[in-house]
């Protein structure tokens, strides 16, 4: 969906083991399975909507499914695959508590990109232009566009720790392919986007 | 290149044994190749026909203007690329169409078998394959694929064999009918065995049951379109604007199909209809895999043969509005192959064009059909 994830995909691939079963739910053209099934001989499946994306993942010899990630998830048992991706996927879907929990409920991992509304840019582009759409990166507008969930990085950690949702580990991406591992006072101001190792919470 | 076919009919003068027990003296398999077997006979493709298929899958006989029946999905560059792949079509056992059946003649009476052909079972259909395909001097399928009960035999096939066969395609098909689907083809049924010309199932030498045949595949023509292109391609248009002639075709949708019928019965069995949807309704992958009782397969009883399928690959198909075989039988048996470790993938395809779209929406099926095949060697 968006352009940038490439940033994503090393610190993916670190927080993978090798041989593991792997979930993509929104998994575009298939280049973040076919990279981990090379680099680290996972057994990956990807969930996707779009039928040009489902064509190009089965060039790939992805094993793709053809499916609304919103509706479509309760088709697998519980416990399935090791780890559960929502990469730059969860500004576009409707009900994401919901995808989360099931995430948590398919897998014993979630990996998680989230897209920082409270970044600096996004925050003077509001301020100054008066506009909220065009932070999307694909110029769409707002009627259009497949992001419709706007969210900051303090917003989405406060749910997750409604949710009971243990963050394991997390790195966060700076301007200039800056990458933070740890958090830093003004990061929900300075960071564009954030990525998140999860686990269901021990205590309930 | 040549878009010249012809069918062929392999004769088979051993008995061939079915799941009933029954023993066939004679077999008649006819079939169409398109394509040409490399030499390390890698590139073969099994095709397999819905319920009214016939082995004429692609190309023209000769003097023909119509093409055989997925002429669109078959040829060179189409989904199942002619340059680079070995097609193979038969008529399946029970068929009326080449294919040794209940019209065809019963060695023992030296008269048509009629209701005296033993009960057959998409096992059955797909052992009567391997037949062939050991006669062709095929020992390995790069893929099995088919639509409606075409996928079921596909899927049948892959099970059973899983060593001879590297991937499967299904397209628009279960792993087994639901109550409405048996029910549909039980009216079916009941239409030809109420036609008094039936007279069970003994017609040959007089006139075949008609009326019951074409009420038959009426019914079946509705469960093969979508509502939606129904009412786009016929709505409330009459034909016959006689307001006295009533009880007579006069609405478009009821010529249409009284055309569907009246051309079903000019080429199909009644016998051949009830054999083979009775073969559709008692389909069951899952219970007739994991029977310990199965007389033929690999590794029979052991499950062990489910291991060779872990380096298999499989695709399935569906289509939005196919409310015959809808996308949640799919997606069944997506699961199910996904949880025997087949690298399956599966794509929804959105048409208005219901069950039948398999054979129509050619497009959006080649262009998947051609990467799926691409992608292993």
């Amino acid at each position: 969906m968006y352009k940038i994830p490439a940033q994503n995909y090393p610190v993916i691939q670190q927080w993978i083991s090798a041989g593991s079963r792997v979930l993509d739910l929104g998994c575009g053209d298939g280049t973040l399975l076919s990279a981990l099934t090379r680099e680290k001989q996972v057994e990956g499946i990807g969930v996707e909507i779009s039928q040009d994306m489902i064509v190009q993942c089965i060039q790939k010899g992805i094993c793709v499914y053809q499916a609304d990630i919103d509706k479509d998830l309760s088709e697998w048992k519980d416990d399935s695959f090791d780890y559960v991706i929502l990469n730059a996927t969860l500004q576009a879907i409707s009900k994401p508590y919901r995808v989360i929990e099931e995430m948590l409920r398919v897998g014993r991992y979630a990996i998680i990109s989230v897209s920082n509304f409270g970044y600096l840019r996004n925050r003077v582009r509001v301020l100054a232009q008066g506009r909220v759409s065009s932070h999307t990166r694909l110029s769409s507008s707002w009627y259009d566009s497949p992001v419709i969930r706007f969210v900051s990085l303090k917003e989405f950690e406060a749910s997750l720790a409604q949710m009971g949702i243990e963050v394991m580990d997390s790195r966060f991406f700076l301007p200039l392919d800056k990458v933070m591992r740890r958090k830093w006072p003004l990061y929900n101001l300075l960071a564009r986007e954030g990525i998140f190792k999860l686990r269901k919470g021990t205590q309930e | 290149m040549n878009r010249i076919v012809k069918t062929h009919v392999l004769k088979v003068n051993r008995p061939f044994r079915l799941d009933s027990g029954d023993l066939l003296e004679h077999l008649d398999i006819a079939y169409e190749t398109y394509g040409s077997l490399n030499d390390a006979k890698d590139n073969a493709i099994l095709i397999e026909h819905a319920l009214s298929g016939d082995a004429h899958a692609a190309f023209y006989h000769e003097g023909d203007k119509k093409p055989g029946w997925w002429d669109t999905m078959i040829g060179p560059g189409k989904g199942f690329d002619t340059d680079r792949y070995f097609i193979i079509c038969s008529n399946v056992l029970g068929g009326c169409s080449g294919t040794t059946g209940p019209a065809s003649i019963n060695p023992a009476t030296l008269k048509p078998y009629a209701l005296r052909f033993p009960p057959i079972t998409m096992r059955d259909m797909v052992e009567s394959q391997r037949v062939l395909l050991s006669q062709l001097g095929i020992e390995r399928l790069k893929c099995i694929a088919g639509g409606s009960m075409g996928g079921m035999q596909a899927m049948q096939f892959f099970c059973d064999y899983p060593s001879q066969v590297q991937s499967f395609i299904s397209i628009a098909s279960t792993m087994k009918h639901s109550a409405q689907q048996i029910a549909f083809n039980e009216v079916g049924r009941r239409a030809v065995m109420a036609d008094p010309r039936w007279n069970g199932g003994n017609y040959y030498e007089s006139v075949s049951p008609e009326a019951g045949l074409s009420v038959a595949r009426m019914i079946g023509h509705i469960t093969y379109l979508s509502e939606k292109m129904m009412q786009e391609k016929f709505g409330r248009i009459k034909k016959d604007k006689d307001a006295r002639a009533i009880f007579r075709p006069s609405f478009e949708v009821e010529h249409y199909l009284d055309y569907q019928g009246i051309s079903f019965v000019k080429r199909f069995d009644a016998n051949s209809y009830l054999y083979i949807t009775n073969a559709i309704d008692n389909f069951d992958l899952m219970a007739s895999i994991s029977s310990k009782e199965r007389l033929r397969g690999e590794g029979r009883g052991r499950g062990r043969h489910f291991d060779e399928l872990k380096t298999k690959r499989g695709l399935v198909i569906s289509f939005s509005s196919d409310w015959l075989y809808p996308p949640s039988q799919a997606k069944e048996i997506v699961q199910l192959f996904t949880g025997l470790n087949v690298r399956v993938s599966y794509a929804e395809i959105s048409t208005d064009h219901g069950h039948d779209a398999f054979l129509t929406d050619y497009v959006n099926q080649s262009d998947i059909i051609r990467s799926f095949l691409a992608s292993f060697s």
